[in-house]
């Protein structure tokens, strides 16, 4: 069941290519429906086992796979994201055979990322995720795409090769016979080398969360996509960088982690500040968006560099929701764009024409600037309670980035939706036939997770509190 | 009294076969189409290949050797002798569709080819200084011919240009041979092997002299900078099926060479790795940064060629099992990749001096089933899973970190980074769309360079994704510890 519901999506995206063109929208959106039916399932089973078996046994390299607490609950986002996407980008996207083979191919890496529990497993689908975005911003991208598609692969391979390293000396150094999560973790490594190959994990782990000051990629890489969004609700998806320090950095290199928590703490609070000034300042909504989940995955850092339980279940919370309606808010500024034909914030009036559009938006930016009720709050909440035990000023500093979320949302909200509609403009429609869905679900999807949070924190606080308890941490 | 040589037919049969071709392409070319001669050759290399398998001893069995040990037909010369088996074929099937093209569709060329492989395949099966410096000449002087085989400047630019710098390179071989005997007294890997483990200091300046020489020589033969100046114009002025056949076949016969003198006969040897690390390191550095600033695609992949010098040679730092491992994985997956990219070049080419980088944009709209592959090829490259350029790359930096090379592996990492930019730009141009006229030729799409490109892709995806289908017959470090002989 957890294979297929892993590779599902690359078979469909195969099936695509050969596919008559009339029928590509329907059997993307079944085969993205049918993973996510899958993920359901599991979760109505309790999750799936651990299942292992040698991949290639001369190299000690095993291909193990579970979904089972934080990554299936992110597996579940990463599938109905999936599914809101390709329902919008059949709509939107002329001729999107292309665009909807991406798109799942690209699902197919993430529920990789999230299941794997083998490094090299792990390196082989977080690399794999690179190539779908990087074809989509390729193909579908803006002008500018070159410079922004070199930016973006020269970080992420940078961090990931220096990752590699790591990898290959944690199993050296250690000694463990297989690269399998559960051998590593039984066979540590000790002292100083400890330190140093946490470092070449973090540069992995930093350019993806992504950490300042390695977040220089983000902004572009969203500018340039395509401006319908679907390629930026993958890209937000594609913040694993914080899955991938709870879920294999904490384990492998406790000691490491709490000799580096209060500059890590540091540097993630500050990103979370720095993210929302600057996203303050931006006129194009893609942009914001960009600098908004910045100054976001820096409060998720936060959480999880502090080691405390609370606040790692906030960050992880958070890491799984922010998916949901940041994602929902891309497809919006999509919406926006196909009406207005730009994605700038200074446009004025929209709320008179598009009422739906407008209230929508509304309320999904309630949710990312975390307004209680909402999931958003949930997490942020959780975040900055447990990191004020450990680090109060910096859990203060992180926190008035909450407040200047609102001021950027609001502002930019305020001057694209209300305001007077500039004279001779063109007459915007409102939400059609599909876009309700695609808007509505993840709407109400954070609507229910802020207000009903036992199903996904039964997910995660275990598993949080097995690794920390490993830890000995607070 | 004399005793009769000990010549022993069944290690040698993949090498008669390969000869049997040359000779046969030399003599039936007065009578046979080139095409025939081509199919002929085309049978023995798969024959050979054959072969080869049979001789594959298994754990316990003693390898079949020839002239004393002069010649062994162990694992790792199979293994290896595969790899330019496969790079052969793969030369050969190119050849069939883009020689009239290229004005090089004569049975000579064909002769050149096979004479050249006869070489490369000694070389891997070597087992003295004499017969892997044999081997070395017939593929260094076929080499130099079939660069200037074609009838044009560049040709013979690049020919000359590689027969000048490859005789210095001989030359210097040569010499650092002599310095080994002079200070072993012996010269098969074995009797080497044997001699420097226990040496007198006097001896010692002699085996060290020599040691760097032999690695200045293969320097020349590998490209590793700053020995590699001939690389970019050789390959990109030579014809391109001659550049495929020099950038896979000819560099895995030479690292097959430096494998066995280094990795088995001067194992014990001092000082030259202290070298070789610094040469890689200059190679990674060079190879990269020039490539970055290539604007003819197969200029580009021509250093692109000197840069996995850099990463091939890291595998040499490696000990003898994981290092000798990596290098068999690593040659296979570099000569499908490389192999398959130039396949692409040769094919789409309008002029055998390649195309322009800039002219691939918009490819995938045009040709798209060239343009996926060539994007699978580039990917595997610049060593980005799930295709096998990654595992190569992988094991490369596994068996230099292993072996306390922690620094020279950040570097590579490094190296990477400017390799991934320089393999991107070309990858993404031709998804992007574009409303000017082709720029290619426009009838490259022929059966069996389609065959090649197919062969060379479904390899490397493959062997990403089940890499134990390959790795798991090199990976036995006994392999490669018996690389002297015993």
């Amino acid at each position: 069941m957890i294979h297929l519901m892993i590779f599902l999506p690359l078979l469909g995206a195969l099936l695509l290519l050969v596919t008559p063109r009339t029928w590509r929208e329907e059997v993307a959106g079944f085969v993205a429906a049918l993973t996510l039916g899958l993920g359901l399932w599991l979760w109505r089973d309790g999750g799936a086992a651990l299942y292992s078996a040698p991949w290639v046994p001369a190299l000690g390299a095993t291909y193990s796979v579970e979904l089972a607490g934080p990554s299936l609950a992110l597996a579940l986002i990463t599938a109905l994201m999936t599914l809101v996407a390709v329902i919008y980008a059949a709509r939107r996207i002329e001729n999107p055979g292309t665009m909807l083979a991406l798109v799942l191919a690209m699902e197919s890496a993430l529920l990789g990322i999230f299941a794997a529990r083998d490094l090299v497993l792990f390196y082989v689908f977080f690399e794999a995720a690179l190539l779908p975005s990087l074809l989509m911003l390729a193909i579908y991208g803006g002008p500018g795409r070159m410079r922004a598609l070199v930016k973006f692969a020269a970080y992420t391979l940078l961090g990931s090769l220096l990752m590699l390293l790591s990898i290959i000396g944690v199993r050296y150094y250690g000694g463990s016979p297989t690269f399998a999560l559960r051998d590593l973790v039984a066979n540590p490594v000790e002292g100083t080398a400890q330190t140093w190959l946490y470092l070449g994990f973090l540069a992995a782990m930093a350019v993806k969360l992504p950490l300042w000051p390695l977040h220089a990629w983000l902004p572009d890489f969203h500018e340039q996509n395509h401006p319908s969004g679907v390629p930026d609700v993958m890209g937000t998806l594609y913040k694993v960088g914080g899955y991938g320090l709870f879920a294999f950095a904490l384990p492998l290199f406790p000691d490491a982690s709490l000799e580096l928590r209060p500059i890590l703490m540091a540097l993630a609070a500050f990103t979370a500040l720095y993210g929302a000034w600057i996203a303050f300042r931006q006129t194009n909504w893609k942009r914001l968006l960009a600098y908004a989940g910045l100054s976001h995955m820096g409060i998720v850092g936060l959480g999880i560099f502090s080691l405390n339980e609370t606040a790692t279940v906030g960050a992880l919370y958070l890491l799984a929701f922010q998916n949901v309606y940041t994602g929902a808010l891309f497809l919006g500024v999509g919406m926006l764009q196909e009406r207005i034909g730009s994605v700038d914030t200074r446009v004025g009036g929209v709320m008179t024409q598009a009422g739906a559009l407008s209230g929508l938006t509304m309320a999904l930016w309630f949710a990312s600037i975390a307004v209680p009720g909402l999931a958003g709050f949930i997490g942020e909440f959780s975040v900055l309670l447990g990191a004020y035990q450990v680090a109060p000023w910096l859990a203060f500093i992180a926190g008035l980035s909450t407040i200047a979320a609102a001021a950027y949302a609001l502002t930019a909200f305020q001057t694209t939706f209300w305001q007077g509609r500039p004279l001779g403009s063109v007459r915007v429609a409102d939400l059609r036939q599909t876009e309700w869905l695609v808007l509505g679900i993840p709407l109400a999807v954070a609507l229910l997770f802020g207000v009903y949070s036992a199903p996904a924190l039964n997910l995660i606080q275990p598993a949080v509190r097995g690794v920390l308890s490993a830890l000995g941490g607070s | 009294m004399l005793t009769a040589p000990d010549i022993a037919l069944a290690p040698l049969l993949p090498i008669l076969l390969v000869l049997a071709g040359a000779i046969s392409s030399t003599v039936l070319g007065f009578h046979l189409p080139r095409r025939t001669l081509t199919y002929i050759n085309l049978a023995l290399l798969v024959l050979s290949g054959i072969a080869m398998g049979l001789l594959w001893s298994g754990p316990g069995e003693v390898p079949a050797t020839a002239f004393g040990g002069g010649l062994q037909a162990d694992n790792a010369a199979i293994l290896l002798g595969l790899t330019i088996v496969v790079g052969s074929v793969m030369t050969l099937l190119v050849s069939l569709d883009t020689a009239y093209r290229a004005r090089v569709s004569f049975p000579e060329f064909d002769a050149m080819l096979m004479y050249a492989i006869t070489g490369t395949l000694l070389i891997a099966f070597s087992g003295d200084l004499i017969v892997m410096l044999i081997g070395l000449e017939v593929m260094s002087l076929a080499s130099y011919v079939l660069a200037t085989l074609q009838d044009s400047r560049r040709a013979e630019e690049s020919g000359l240009k590689y027969f000048l710098l490859g005789s210095a390179g001989s030359a210097i071989l040569i010499y650092g041979l002599a310095l080994v005997y002079g200070a072993t007294g012996s010269l098969s890997y074995a009797g080497i092997a044997e001699a420097t483990a226990g040496l007198t200091p006097g001896n010692l300046g002699l085996l060290v002299g020599g040691a760097l020489l032999l690695l200045a020589g293969f320097g020349f033969k590998v490209a590793l900078a700053p020995f590699h100046q001939w690389t970019p114009d050789v390959y990109s002025g030579a014809p391109t099926s001659v550049s495929l056949f020099l950038s896979t076949v000819v560099k895995v016969a030479a690292f097959a060479g430096m494998l066995r003198v280094f990795g088995g006969a001067l194992q014990n040897a001092p000082f030259w790795a202290s070298a070789l690390q610094i040469l890689i390191a200059a190679t990674l550095i060079i190879g990269n940064a020039a490539s970055l600033f290539q604007t003819n695609f197969k200029r580009m992949l021509a250093y692109s060629a000197v840069a996995h010098t850099g990463f091939v040679a890291m595998t040499l730092l490696g000990t003898p099992g994981l290092g000798g491992a990596a290098l068999g994985y690593y040659l296979l997956i570099y000569t499908l990749m490389t192999a398959a990219a130039l396949a692409i070049v040769a094919a789409l080419q309008r002029t055998e001096a390649g195309m322009e980088i800039n002219d691939l944009r918009g490819l995938y709209y045009r040709h798209p089933g060239y343009a996926i592959a060539l994007a699978v090829c580039l990917a595997s490259l610049a060593g980005l899973p799930p295709f096998a350029g990654f595992f190569g790359k992988y094991l490369a930096f596994q068996a230099a970190f292993q072996n306390g090379y922690v620094w020279l592996s950040i570097l590579a990492v490094l190296a990477s980074v400017a390799a991934l930019v320089y393999y991107l730009r070309p990858a993404m141009l031709m998804f992007m769309p574009d409303r000017t006229p082709a720029r290619e030729y426009a009838h490259g799409q022929r059966p069996a360079t389609n065959l090649t490109v197919a062969l060379g892709v479904a390899g490397i995806t493959v062997l990403g994704l089940l890499p134990n289908l390959w790795y798991g017959w090199v990976a036995d470090p006994a392999i490669w510890e018996l690389l002297a002989g015993r």
